[in-house]
């Protein structure tokens, strides 16, 4: 049998989320500053990107590594060879 | 947008792109679909490979606002909208919390419309139509903002050349000949052209305003001498605000019923964790893009009043077009992707409209033994009465597009519980979730009808969602559902957990 995985019960996977998420949003840098400007973007936009670029690459790391459920259904089918289910 | 450069030759243009679209969606996607099955005709058969299904997402997610609105807002807010880019990725966060074991119970018990999910969960009418009213009101409200936009676009781009009602009327009678032929698969079909076009035409759109008006660096630098609370670290109500856009765009966008049906229809597991890969990249060459273009904006066009913000794309466009014929024509590309993001994300929302007609209000509750043929029938025909019904209602457009953009998350995000408690909690009862939906969508429509957009930076949808969350939580706990009501709910998803 095929391993079946679910993000949403990998445990580890939410936390590191929500750092990436929470680290992109300026809420914890100096109000009102700007400097030093970084390829067209202040600082804190600049961070943001990267926290942005970051975050696609998690979630497609977690996508390619971390979700594999179809085998469930060629289990089941095997199983109700005669059923099916569908509508 | 107002492009008064084009008239005639925008008219030309449209037409020719429509009866493009319509000629080949009617050529190369309607045949072999099966117009008497619900799966067939509302999910391409379940059939949507990898390439398709990827660009219907896409091309549904952008729609005209993301073109026209959000340089505006790029322009007025500065760099904190760059929080556009992040919040579309976020999408993808939110299909992981749900899509990857709602795929596999949706194809193994033939789903075609969300309800089914509510119907199999539940199994009480009172939740399945309540989820249904929700769903169908903020799908009329999302189609009814893409039909204003639809207006507003033609007749901006053509100068008014084509009064906005009969530019709607055209658009829309092409639309529905290849919804009606091909469902979901003409409708994927017409997305990947679509798609392409928006691409394209945002990508050369970037590249002619940098070249014509000047970099990204000089306009930051510009605006730290003319406008620097446009660059500066924002104030934390901001950050706030930015964090529950977040949660509403990304829980939001992911439960919209037309994503729900894209998870449905995708022919394996495979072809959907492959579309939503590179999903996860596609907010960058979007809203990324045009955020970048709002704030080239604010040098070519410094001190717009807001009203005046929102025509940015058109005054940046019209200087554009008058430097040589190659740029009047890639205009004339640009404003077809324009054209191309609203249709696309329409013919999403009649299709995902009538299949709720069709397959919940009468296969539900008006005639549950009809049959599938009758099922399609009737939703083909009711659906295109609601949009004509609807067209009456968009001659009177309401204000900014952005501010009804927020309008329709409030409420349909408020079926998110049931899906990512439902799926995950045998506990969540049909009090529960009834009360938990009722409570949501009251308080986020209230606070958005008394004009209360946010409350401490939080918008309304948010909020409501949240007292959603703690109403069904609570709810299940006091009224739960009686034991063999909990295991036949169980039942529905516990087959996929094997520890």
């Amino acid at each position: 049998m095929k391993q079946v995985r679910e993000p949403v019960r990998v445990k580890w996977i939410w936390p590191v989320l929500v750092a990436i998420i929470l680290l992109g949003v300026p809420w914890y840098l100096p109000q009102g500053s700007i400097e030093p400007i970084i390829l067209g973007f202040p600082y804190w936009a600049f961070i943001s990107v990267v926290m942005t670029i970051a975050l696609s690459f998690f979630l497609g790391y977690v996508i390619l590594n971390w979700w594999s459920m179809e085998s469930l259904l060629d289990e089941d089918s095997e199983k109700n060879r005669a059923g099916g289910g569908q509508k | 947008m107002n492009l008064p450069f084009i008239g005639w030759h925008g008219v030309i243009v449209i037409v020719a792109y429509a009866l493009t679209i319509l000629g080949s969606t009617l050529y190369l996607a309607t045949r072999g679909v099966k117009r008497n099955s619900l799966s067939g005709f509302y999910l391409a058969n379940k059939g949507l490979g990898p390439l398709l299904l990827f660009f219907t997402l896409f091309s549904t997610q952008y729609s005209g606002n993301t073109v026209i609105g959000y340089p505006a807002n790029a322009y007025r807010i500065g760099f904190a909208w760059w929080q556009s880019v992040p919040y579309m990725v976020l999408v993808i966060a939110g299909y992981l919390l749900f899509a990857p074991r709602l795929y596999v119970v949706s194809k193994k018990y033939g789903f075609v419309t969300p309800s089914d999910w509510f119907d199999k969960r539940f199994n009480s009418k009172a939740v399945t139509l309540v989820a249904t009213l929700l769903m169908t009101y903020g799908l009329l409200n999302y189609l009814l903002e893409q039909l204003v936009a639809t207006g507003q676009a033609i007749s901006g781009l053509t100068a008014g050349v084509i009064p906005y009602i009969y530019g709607v009327l055209f658009l829309l009678a092409m639309m529905l000949v290849y919804v009606s032929m091909g469902g979901l698969k003409a409708v994927a079909f017409a997305d990947f052209i679509n798609g392409v076009v928006i691409l394209t035409g945002v990508l050369g759109f970037l590249f002619l305003a940098w070249t014509n008006f000047g970099s990204l660096s000089s306009a930051t630098q510009n605006l730290v001498a003319t406008a620097p609370q446009k660059v500066e670290v924002p104030p934390i109500q901001t950050s706030i605000n930015w964090i529950s856009m977040y949660i509403l765009v990304g829980i939001g966008a992911a439960v919209y019923p037309q994503a729900i049906q894209r998870i449905y229809a995708a022919d394996s597991e495979m072809t959907l964790k492959k579309s939503l890969l590179r999903m996860a990249w596609m907010p960058f060459l979007t809203t990324g893009i045009v955020f970048v273009i709002g704030i080239i904006g604010t040098q070519a066009f410094p001190g717009l009043s807001k009203m005046q913000s929102e025509q940015l794309v058109g005054m940046m466009a019209n200087v554009i077009a008058g430097k040589s014929a190659f740029h009047y024509w890639f205009m004339m590309l640009v404003f077809c992707g324009v054209i191309a993001a609203i249709q696309s994300t329409t013919d999403s929302v009649v299709l995902t409209l009538s299949s709720v007609l069709s397959n919940d209000i009468y296969g539900k509750f008006i005639k549950p033994n009809a049959d599938e043929a009758e099922k399609v029938r009737w939703g083909k025909i009711v659906g295109v009465i609601l949009v004509f019904l609807l067209l009456l209602v968009a001659w009177k457009p309401p204000a900014t597009l952005v501010e009804i953009f927020t309008l329709k998350f409030e409420v349909l995000i408020q079926v998110a519980p049931a899906f990512l408690l439902g799926l995950y909690w045998k506990g969540l009862s049909k009090t529960g979730v009834l009360l938990g939906m009722l409570s949501g969508a009251v308080l986020a429509g209230g606070l958005t009808f008394s004009g209360i957009k946010t409350l401490w930076g939080w918008h309304g949808g948010v909020l409501g969602l949240a007292l959603n969350i703690v109403v069904s939580v609570i709810f299940s706990l006091l009224f739960p559902d009686k034991k063999e009501e909990q295991e036949r709910a169980e039942q529905a998803y516990s087959w996929v957990v094997r520890d």
